[in-house]
């Protein structure tokens, strides 16, 4: 690329061809005032206050859209300019309504600050009139639309960061404003409330809604707590209270200049009076506060006690995808340390993390090699992208703005779910099971398998292979391959009742390329979960897919630090690092790191630990920041397994459904409220640090966790979180960076290089096919589980957010027209669903993206009553039912019975 | 035209043509504009789907040029200069006078949908100012006389529709 020099205020300076005056003089630290520009948006042209003068002509040149060329000689600050650009600004601030003194942009706001740099106080303009301000019955956002300067930011950030088109300018001259369709209000429009117009308006016209008005006393960096993006967050705070929260100013974040709806605006969780501040201790059947010394010294003796009595495996440990690596690594260096056992796990088991295992599983042994796809930016870099049983608008919205940009970019997407999601629209090609209520077979099922099956033999038979990468870092390709091709594909459809044509297409798009695929969340919930994950893998090393830039795996993460607990050994099976507990060289090494004997056998995943405690062999349980009776199926028959425990210990930050059977209650801290490092579902470990102190007596889960240990007579263990990082990287070479932790390195970067594993070699495993199940005719309508976007997993923290509990949203279940009308229900009516397990009661709405036969019902609403209706069974398992899905019957409750049974 | 008489199929014909065009939307406008007089708001969000665009997208462009108008307009739609060439030759008054004639305000449209008033900033035909178009045509030189004649002959146009 050429290179360009040129003079701005009598200073040279150079930067690549292409390159707006602008970017140029910022790379040199030349400031130009601006307000439409953004770093991250196509630049515009509007405000006009970015003026340079060329020095030759006296010519004015808007500096954000005007390239920079050779030899030219620019003034930004000449008296012409100056002037200019005080009559625009006082132009602006005639415009400008009083209300502006008290404004929650506050000191932030740039239209501001850059009229105080002017000397822009008093203003001898008429004043113009402006717009009232709108109504908002919303309780995230407020629009003032009488303090927009028309920069048209928030548009562009609508459109062309997060895709969602809900706004637009509408009218011209003095009437012009950003406007929904229709001029409805935002809940009415295809707004999803991220809030990234919000933070990017340089005025008070778009902003948070909030009880405080000002600025925050101060702004603290942080890593969001909700979603496996890890996206970076600034926290305005006052006192020791979050006021706001916006993307950080970091440039090449993960998220850049977007979030979602939670983490923009569900963080007001952490100030709920819910709040755990002090340690509770079981007295006479009653929890009770208790010091920390008591609390503490109860643990010790209890799990010493019943580990003496009944042995190390009658203790789990629960660890949890919410907490840090740090506090991770401790946690199950306890279990297996101390209390000897590897009965450990976290809340991933439910949200990915056995996907995780699996794909590792099939990886090189030296890990120099792996299917992951690392950063979300290859997304947009991709051949294809294939997604499959994700719903990234509502679990990880920053993806579906990857997902969405990318198509924007001209990649081909397709999409194979079961409902019609927001990802259908721009698809090249999508693909849904079909449901059809006259049948009673189970098409939902087999429907994954049966699709990656047949795309399979197809490109083979297209000889759409990577067969030189085959043959090069793969075995058993010939065993898989007769296996493929000896299915019988009419059965295959017929089993699944797929749409022959749309398989067609998606086979002629995805030969020859390289595919990046998507797997989400529902896929790992399926019957055949394990086994469609093995397919996929399977056609992942046929067509090449790995180790290619931007090819390969993105699992969906649900939570924060899904990734990072699996990583750091909060998993039965393996170790920190990911090292095999039944690999004597993987356990040598941290026996030799902690100077003691790991138990050599796999411990008891959390479905075991649930069974086992079902039959008496399990006594006691630690719970770290996991709310397994909200989260989980068939509470009831959990709560009474958990309860016949000896011995429960919950930490946690919130009163929630699982404390109430502890006998030890410690309350931990939010992410806000101490120091660690997360690791999102890129693979990316993102340091934070405190922004608040803990509630109350309440401590750092590490801190808890450490004093826990030294009761119990290893004081050694305790550690902060730099020292367990050394400790980390002293044991593993993988981890050598991660002493050095400001924000946010400390990143393990993934072998993207394809051709250095010629060593070991990538398995096939054996094609695998679905059975055909029937539905039970008590049981006519298949009811599909949904994430939403306001809610994270079960809604343990985001039901204590006042914002999304007073939002439109209440979880209402959706039915098809069809069976609406079938049923005689309308909006609002009560419905009665029922499955084997249990049953529920909710409002419904009609809704024409859903097919007939089936309804969608959101999960964590009514505190997460969905769960009721699904079987407790293990995942991954064929021969138990999935937990995407389950067969319900449904009566219409009668309305006035409801309001009578109310009174 | 009456608003109860959209031809939607019309309407789906000029959709299905324009189908997935770049750069599609205001030749698709403009033909709507054209066939059925205007653009129904309830026909937006088809609009945009058919272009893969953002209803909102499609709204903006609607609501930026005055040519595109989103309420149904009369059979003839008249356009008054307000310029100042227009201005000077007495143009405000001509203006007046057709709003007490059609008893109609800027911007409205008779109820019986003859006519929609609007007017111009200049229609770029000074010389024969004071200067108004009906439709297509531009009548100059006006004085009430000829006012009269003129919006008589588009109501007699009516009589023999
Ligand atoms: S909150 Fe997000 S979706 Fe809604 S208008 Fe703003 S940028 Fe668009
Ligand atoms: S609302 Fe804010 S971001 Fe949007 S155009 Fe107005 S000033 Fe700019
Ligand atoms: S919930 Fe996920 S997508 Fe939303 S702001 Fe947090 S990390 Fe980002
Ligand atoms: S910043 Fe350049 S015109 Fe607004
Ligand atoms: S001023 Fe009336 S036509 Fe130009």
């Amino acid at each position: 690329m050429e290179t360009i020099a040129l003079t701005i205020n009598g200073k040279r300076i150079s930067c690549p061809e292409g390159k707006s005056i602008l970017e140029a003089a910022e790379s040199h630290g030349i400031k130009i005032p601006k307000l439409c520009y953004h770093h991250s948006l196509q630049p515009f042209g509007a405000c006009r206050l970015c003026l340079v003068e060329d020095k030759k002509t006296g010519r004015l040149f808007a500096s954000c859209v005007t390239p920079a060329a050779q030899d030219m000689v620019l003034l930004s600050d000449s008296p012409q300019i100056i002037k200019h650009r005080r009559n625009i600004i006082s132009l602006m601030m005639a415009e400008h309504p009083e209300s502006c003194i008290v404004c929650n942009k506050g000191n932030r706001c740039q239209l501001r600050m850059i009229a105080a740099e002017l000397g822009i106080g008093e203003n001898h303009l008429y004043p113009m009139p402006n717009p009232k301000p709108l109504e908002q019955a919303n309780p995230f956002i407020i629009r003032d639309l009488s303090k927009c300067i028309l920069c048209g930011k928030c548009i562009r950030a609508d459109h062309e960061l997060v895709c969602a088109g809900a706004i637009d300018y509408n009218s011209r001259g003095f009437k012009s404003r950003p406007a929904t369709l229709h001029e409805l209000p935002l809940e009415k429009s295809t707004c999803t409330f991220c809030g990234t117009c919000v933070s990017i308006c340089p005025t008070g016209a778009l902003s948070t809604k909030t009880d405080f008005a000002g600025t925050p006393e101060r702004e603290s960096a942080s890593i969001c707590g909700f979603c496996g993006i890890g996206c970076n967050l600034t926290l305005g705070v006052v006192g020791n209270q979050i006021v706001d929260v916006n993307p950080s100013h970091i440039e090449k974040s993960v998220n850049d200049a977007t979030l979602c709806v939670r983490g923009h605006f569900a963080h007001d969780f952490l100030n709920s009076t819910q709040r755990l501040t002090k340690p509770l201790v079981r007295k006479e059947k009653k929890l009770t506060p208790a010091s920390w010394d008591e609390a503490l010294g109860t643990i010790a003796n209890q799990l010493l006690e019943i580990k003496k009595q009944h042995g190390p495996e009658s203790i789990a440990f629960l660890g949890s995808s919410k907490c840090s690596n740090e506090e991770n690594y401790l946690f199950q260096k306890i279990a297996r340390g101390i209390v000897e056992t590897n009965n450990v796990d976290s809340g991933g088991y439910i949200s990915g993390r056995l996907f995780l295992s699996l794909i590792e599983g099939r990886a090189d042994k030296a890990g120099r090699f792996n299917f992951f796809a690392g950063p979300l930016s290859g997304l947009e870099q991709a051949e294809v992208i294939f997604v499959l049983g994700a719903e990234p608008a509502q679990t990880a919205p920053v993806l579906d703005y990857y997902l969405k940009r990318s198509v924007k970019k001209g990649i081909p997407l397709i999409v194979a779910n079961p409902g019609k999601g927001s990802l259908t629209g721009h698809s090249s090609i999508s693909i849904h099971p079909s449901g059809s209520p006259l049948s009673n077979q189970n098409f939902l099922d087999t429907f994954y398998l049966e699709l990656i099956n047949l795309i399979s033999v197809q490109l083979l038979e297209k000889e759409a292979t990577d067969t030189s990468f085959m043959s090069r870092f793969t075995n058993g390709y010939e065993k898989y391959k007769t296996d493929l091709l000896s299915l019988d594909q009419k059965v295959s459809v017929k089993k699944a009742n797929l749409d022959i044509h749309a398989i067609n297409n998606a086979v002629d798009l995805l030969a020859g390329k390289k595919i990046t695929f998507v797997i989400g969340d529902e896929l790992m919930l399926q019957r055949y979960g394990k086994e469609v994950m093995e397919a996929l893998l399977n056609l992942a090393l046929m067509t090449g897919s790995i180790g290619y830039k931007g090819a390969g795996f993105h699992v969906l993460a649900k939570e924060n630090n899904l990734v990072g607990a699996w990583d750091m050994g909060t998993v039965p099976e393996t170790l920190p690092g990911r090292l095999m507990i039944n690999d004597e060289n993987d356990r040598n090494i941290w026996e030799k790191a902690w100077e003691t004997k790991i138990p050599r056998t796999r411990g008891l995943d959390l479905f075991q630990m649930i069974k086992k405690a079902e039959e008496g062999r399990l006594k006691a349980i630690y719970i770290m920041g996991e709310n397994p009776l909200r989260s989980l199926p068939q509470p009831n028959l959990l709560f009474k397994s958990l309860e016949s425990l000896e011995f429960v210990v919950v930490q946690d930050i919130l009163f929630n459904e699982t404390v109430t059977i502890a006998d030890v209650v410690l309350p931990g801290a939010a992410f806000s409220e101490k120091a660690g490092s997360f690791t999102n579902m890129e693979g990316k470990i993102q340091c934070f640090s405190p922004a608040l102190r803990p509630p109350g007596n309440a401590k750092s889960d590490l801190e808890i966790l450490g004093l826990i240990a030294e009761k119990m007579g290893f004081p050694e263990y305790k550690n902060t979180h730099e020292g367990i990082r050394k400790e980390i990287s002293s044991t593993l070479s993988t981890y050598s960076e991660t002493t050095a932790c400001k924000h946010p390195i400390w990143i393990r970067e993934r072998n993207q290089e394809q051709g250095n594993i010629d060593e070991e070699q990538i398995r096939f495993s054996p094609v695998a096919s679905s059975k055909e199940t029937l539905w039970d005719n008590d049981y006519p309508y298949t009811a599909l589980f949904e994430s939403l976007r306001f809610h994270l997993g079960s809604g343990t923290r985001t039901e204590h957010s006042i914002r999304i509990s007073t939002c439109d949203s209440k979880g209402e279940i959706e039915v098809s027209p069809v069976d609406a009308k079938k049923m005689n229900l309308i909006k609002d009516d009560r419905i009665k669903v029922t499955s084997l397990t249990g049953e529920l009661e909710r409002t419904v709405k009609v809704n024409r993206d859903i097919r007939s036969g089936f309804i969608h019902i959101p999960t964590a609403y009514n505190h997460n009553d969905a769960r009721h209706l699904i079987q407790l069974a293990p995942l991954l398992d064929a021969s138990s039912n999935g937990w995407d899905s389950c067969q319900v019957s449904i009566i219409k409750v009668d309305r006035v019975n409801d309001r009578q049974l109310e009174r | 035209m009456n608003p109860s008489e959209i031809d939607w199929e019309k309407f789906s014909e000029i959709t299905g043509k324009h189908q997935g065009e770049k750069w599609g939307l205001i030749p698709l406008l403009q033909e709507i504009q054209e066939s059925i007089g205007f653009i129904p708001p309830e026909a937006i969000e088809s609009i945009a789907d058919t272009l893969n665009l953002h209803p909102s997208q499609v709204q903006g462009v609607i609501t930026f040029y005055s040519g595109f108008s989103t309420e149904p307009k009369g059979k003839c739609v008249l356009k008054v200069c307000r310029g100042t060439a227009c201005h000077v030759k007495g143009g405000k008054s001509i203006l007046r006078m057709i709003q007490k004639d059609l008893n109609l305000e800027e911007g409205e449209t008779s109820p019986d949908y003859q006519f929609t008033l609007e007017t111009a900033a200049c229609l770029g035909a000074c010389f024969l100012a004071p200067a108004m178009m009906v439709d297509r045509e531009y009548y100059g030189k006006l004085n009430p006389i000829k006012v009269t004649s003129v919006l008589g002959e588009y109501r007699k146009d009516k009589g023999e529709d």
